[in-house]
């Protein structure tokens, strides 16, 4: 009996047109190597495979197309090699790459009799959702987390979309997205009230229920930066009450950070570079700015605004942790912790995502929109 | 549950990142218990007739596959077929190489490729030959996975063997778009990390105070006399309480009781809300208007937990009794002193004050602590009765059960499903026939399809294969005169046709697997293996059907 007879009975001459099909599988990680060998040994004659990471010891427990020896390789490279010696007559492309890239146009999607999204972010859902739409191609969207797990096809004109329905925004976030790729300001925002303020005023920040630290290959050497950052910050922080210390942090967070991450010339290929703020121009610049402006939390602040608050509040924060450590009794470790009901907590990180978000061209928010995107976290 | 591996100063060992993912779903004990166990997957009994080599065992390969990745102690696949092309092109574990080598052989060798820390064996003889000939053969294993079809006599007696010796197993068979599965588990399985839904496993205790939680109450008698931000920050634990007293006072000294004061209860909180804010109202009072409905509930014993609880196992444990009968009846025996469980002791988030919020919860957390020490006296009480044990119950897996006891399950494991005349079996069906779109008609066809490869492989004359029509319909009327067997069935048209259908689908493909359903389909018995292993989660009980076709699976009791 030849090798396809299985599929012969049960699709009979439908497994023709599955041979002759081109598809596109996008990302190659738990779904996407479940996925390749699942079309490949379904008779799909030609598929191409796109993911821009590269395998992590963290992935062999379920993607299984990976060996130890892969590790910090491309998945979608090693993906197509590992598989196609299971089917060599199906024909393989694999592109290290991210699916948003301008080369992969409507044109190039229209290429494709189906699309499979096989992804692990909002982000690209939403583009490969959008790229289909566009190109009148048919997508099966999938999705995993912990013992659930969805699939979706849609198909213009025929079924709702991935955007049809709003998605509810996720809860925690990458450690890295918050400390050196936000791209949106619930990522400064988060970055201020979980990782600034409790590094100056508080415990440390591991214990944020808001970031993730999950390590895979492509953010160890960074965690390790990031962890080496937070020390620096706690130095600083030995500073406090001194005239300079509003300058210190300043200089470290919004100036000697930021320089370090522009630096990474891989993290800005597909991003706009951060650029750094100068602490002594502001300064100046901001010479007339009252720090009373902080009483208007409907008005989006201006960079000098952003500026004049940050230092205000900072100011008033140290002079109350002081205040506690000297009335506290010995051995109570007095740190102050943010409340969106504490305005001087809320100026403080309103002020410092905002600065953060100018870094970062990321649109500044409102004091009010800030507290309204701040819930208490007790854990 | 929460336990980790022993940590080093150098961070999460390598072990614990490889496997980071799947820890954060069953923890450091789950992964321990899947590390200690041994499976076996009988993945072929043997040809059918001359022209079909059997079963091509994708499905469990597929389901080998999923247990070796997170890291299995060990599998063996028994398996007598060799590789034949057919093979090739729809299993992923086989490659040019292998044709016209045996299959068990190949199979291991490729599956052992996915995670070196796994043990992998095989064996080539068929199923009876090894349990026939070495006593000890079964008893290595903890789960036994068989990919069927295979003949009655085969499964009958790999089944009875599981049983006597308290094995899971779990009997799986994919055929073109069509596949289901089984799962055989000893009487009584019980289960402790169940699992359950966060939102429903919340605990507060609220109409049962105990002293330590009341006088925080008084800490927060006088409302009126706080300042906003104080006002404002009150948990709504507390608030609730508060509230609660002041309604006692005028309604006779009950609690609202019912839907209608439980609405007036609500109202009278509302109104004590501050709404002179620039917000209009205050956080930790809306969060206690939303709990008053779900939180106000008189505590009454689960009806799962009194089953269990009247189980002999439970009244009378014996010196050979499983650890969980002991803490059960000292469970109970707690119960029957306090009319309570032990109090799990988590809180959830709030509005609060940091400080606040830590000394609420070590309200929570000591007293659920006093609760394990009492029934850790119980337990050692009873243990010390009973007499010499091989070793003491841990107290981290009393600590565990307490956490846990609103929520633990007991399942009464039932044989693999057969139309075999067994009643309880006859009787779901039927009740799951008489509903239109059920997928009981394809558990069905498969049992025809057991039943014409029962036919081939015993009584099997040269020539006769799986496109015999004399040997379907004889199988067809065998199942349909053992469902009407017991009187109480009449199959109208429409069901006979629908069990027809069924039947067509899976004699068209002549038993031959599609990848991706048997793919799919080694998923969803992983699964189920995975929580048998692990004593967590609540496992199927007892039967699973997935159509390919509509995309749509069943469950059933049968």
């Amino acid at each position: 009996m030849p090798r396809d007879s299985y599929l012969k009975r049960s699709l009979g001459t439908l497994s023709r047109r599955i041979r002759e099909s081109r598809v596109l599988l996008v990302g190659a990680g738990g779904i996407g190597c479940e996925l390749l060998k699942d079309l490949l040994l379904s008779g799909f004659g030609e598929i191409h495979i796109i993911d821009l990471d590269t395998i992590d010891l963290s992935n062999l427990n379920r993607q299984f197309l990976f060996r130890f020896e892969h590790i910090k390789k491309p998945k979608a490279l090693v993906a197509k090699e590992v598989a196609h010696k299971f089917q060599p007559s199906a024909k393989l492309e694999a592109y290290h790459a991210n699916i948003k890239d301008s080369q992969f146009n409507v044109v190039w999607f229209s290429q494709f009799d189906v699309v499979f999204n096989a992804l692990d972010n909002l982000d690209a859902r939403r583009h490969v959702n959008k790229m289909c739409l566009a190109a009148e191609v048919p997508l099966v969207e999938s999705g995993t987390t912990g013992f659930n797990g969805q699939v979706q096809v849609i198909k213009k004109g025929e079924t709702e979309c991935y955007d049809c329905n709003p998605k509810e925004t996720p809860k925690s976030f990458p450690v890295c997205t918050i400390r050196s790729t936000p791209s949106q300001p619930i990522h400064c925002i988060v970055w201020a009230k979980s990782y600034l303020f409790p590094e100056l005023f508080g415990t440390s920040e591991d214990n944020a229920a808001e970031l993730d630290h999950s390590e895979d290959s492509d953010n160890s050497d960074e965690i390790a930066n990031l962890y080496k950052e937070a020390q620096a910050l706690k130095e600083i922080r030995r500073s406090m009450g001194s005239p300079e210390f509003a300058k210190k942090v300043f200089q470290k967070v919004f100036k000697e950070d930021i320089d370090r991450l522009r630096g990474m010339e891989d993290m800005w290929k597909s991003r706009e570079a951060p650029k750094s703020l100068d602490f002594q121009k502001l300064q100046e610049e901001s010479a007339s700015v009252e720090s009373t402006i902080s009483c208007n939390d409907q008005k989006v602040w201006s960079l000098d605004e952003d500026f004049v608050v940050f230092k205000d509040s900072l100011d008033r924060l140290s002079k109350r942790l002081k205040t506690l450590q000297d009335t506290a009794k010995d051995g109570v470790n007095s740190i102050l912790v943010f409340d969106k009901d504490d305005v001087d907590t809320l100026d403080f990180v309103t002020a410092s995502a905002n600065l953060r978000a100018t870094i970062f061209a990321i649109e500044p928010r409102s004091k009010f929109d800030t507290k309204r995107k701040s819930p208490s976290i007790h854990e | 549950m929460t336990e980790a591996f022993p940590s080093t100063l150098v961070g999460p060992s390598s072990k614990e990142r490889k496997y980071d993912r799947q820890l954060r779903l069953w923890a450091a004990s789950g992964q321990k218990a899947l590390e200690e166990s041994r499976v076996l997957l009988v993945n072929s009994d043997g040809p059918w007739g001359d022209q079909s080599t059997g079963v091509s065992g994708v499905v469990g390969v597929e389901t080998l596959k999923n247990l070796v990745l997170p890291g299995v102690g060990g599998f063996t696949i028994v398996d007598p077929a060799v590789v034949t092309e057919p093979d090739l092109g729809v299993n992923f574990f086989l490659e040019e190489e292998s044709l016209g080598k045996s299959r068990a052989e190949e199979t291991c060798r490729l599956l052992r490729e996915l995670n070196p820390d796994v043990e992998g064996s095989f064996q080539t003889q068929s199923i009876l030959e090894l349990i026939q000939q070495d006593p000890e053969f079964l008893p290595r294993y903890k789960l036994v996975l068989v990919s069927g079809p295979i003949k009655h006599s085969s499964l009958d007696a790999l089944c009875s063997a599981a049983r006597e010796l308290n094995i899971p197993v779990l009997y799986t068979r994919s055929v073109g778009f069509y596949s289901t599965f089984s799962l055989q588990l000893p009487a009584t399985f019980p289960i402790v990390e169940t699992h359950p839904d966060p939102e429903t496993t919340q605990d507060l205790r609220l109409l049962n105070p105990w002293p330590e939680l009341t006088e925080a109450t008084t800490r927060v008698e006088n409302l009126e006399g706080l300042d906003d931000h104080q006002h404002g920050h009150v948990p709504y634990i507390l608030l609730l309480l508060h509230y609660l007293d002041q309604w006692k006072e005028s309604h006779g000294g009950n609690v609202p009781s019912n839907y209608k004061e439980k609405t007036e209860f609500r109202e009278m909180v509302r109104s004590g809300a501050r709404t002179s804010n620039p917000e209009g109202g205050e956080e930790n009072y809306d969060e206690a208007v939303a709990a008053v409905l779900k939180s106000l509930n008189p505590f009454s014993l689960p009806s799962s937990l009194r089953e269990i609880f009247e189980m002999e196992e439970c009244k009378t444990p014996t010196p050979k009794s499983a650890d969980f009968w002991i803490i059960a009846s000292a469970v109970n025996e707690f119960y029957q002193q306090h009319k309570m469980l032990p109090l799990p002791g988590s809180l959830p988030d709030m509005k609060a004050q940091s400080a606040d919020y830590i000394s609420l919860q070590n309200i929570y957390k000591s007293k659920a602590r006093r609760d394990v020490e009492e029934v850790t006296k119980y337990v050692r009480r009873v243990e010390s009765q009973l007499g010499p044990r091989p070793i003491d119950i841990p107290d981290k897996d009393i600590e565990v059960f307490c956490k846990n006891a609103a929520h633990i399950n007991v399942i009464h494991g039932r044989n693999i499903p057969q139309l075999n005349g067994d009643a309880p079996t006859l009787k779901s069906l039927g009740n799951n026939l008489s509903i239109p779109d059920s997928l009981v008609t394809v558990f069905i066809a498969f049992q025809i399809l057991d039943g014409v490869v029962t036919d081939i492989q015993t009584r099997g004359q040269s020539g006769q294969s799986l496109d015999d029509e004399a040997a379907w319909s004889t199988q067809i009327s065998r199942a349909i005169d053992e469902i009407t067997s017991d009187g109480s069935q009449v199959l109208d048209d429409d069901c006979r046709e629908r069990i027809l259908e069924a039947t067509q689908e899976l004699r068209r493909t002549e038993g031959g697997e599609l990848h991706n359903i048997s793919s799919l389909t080694g998923g969803l018995v992983a699964q189920e293996a995975l929580k048998v292993i692990t004593r967590q989660y609540v496992p199927l009980n007892n039967t699973c059907v997935f159509d390919g076709v509509h995309s749509r699976s069943e469950m059933f009791k049968l």
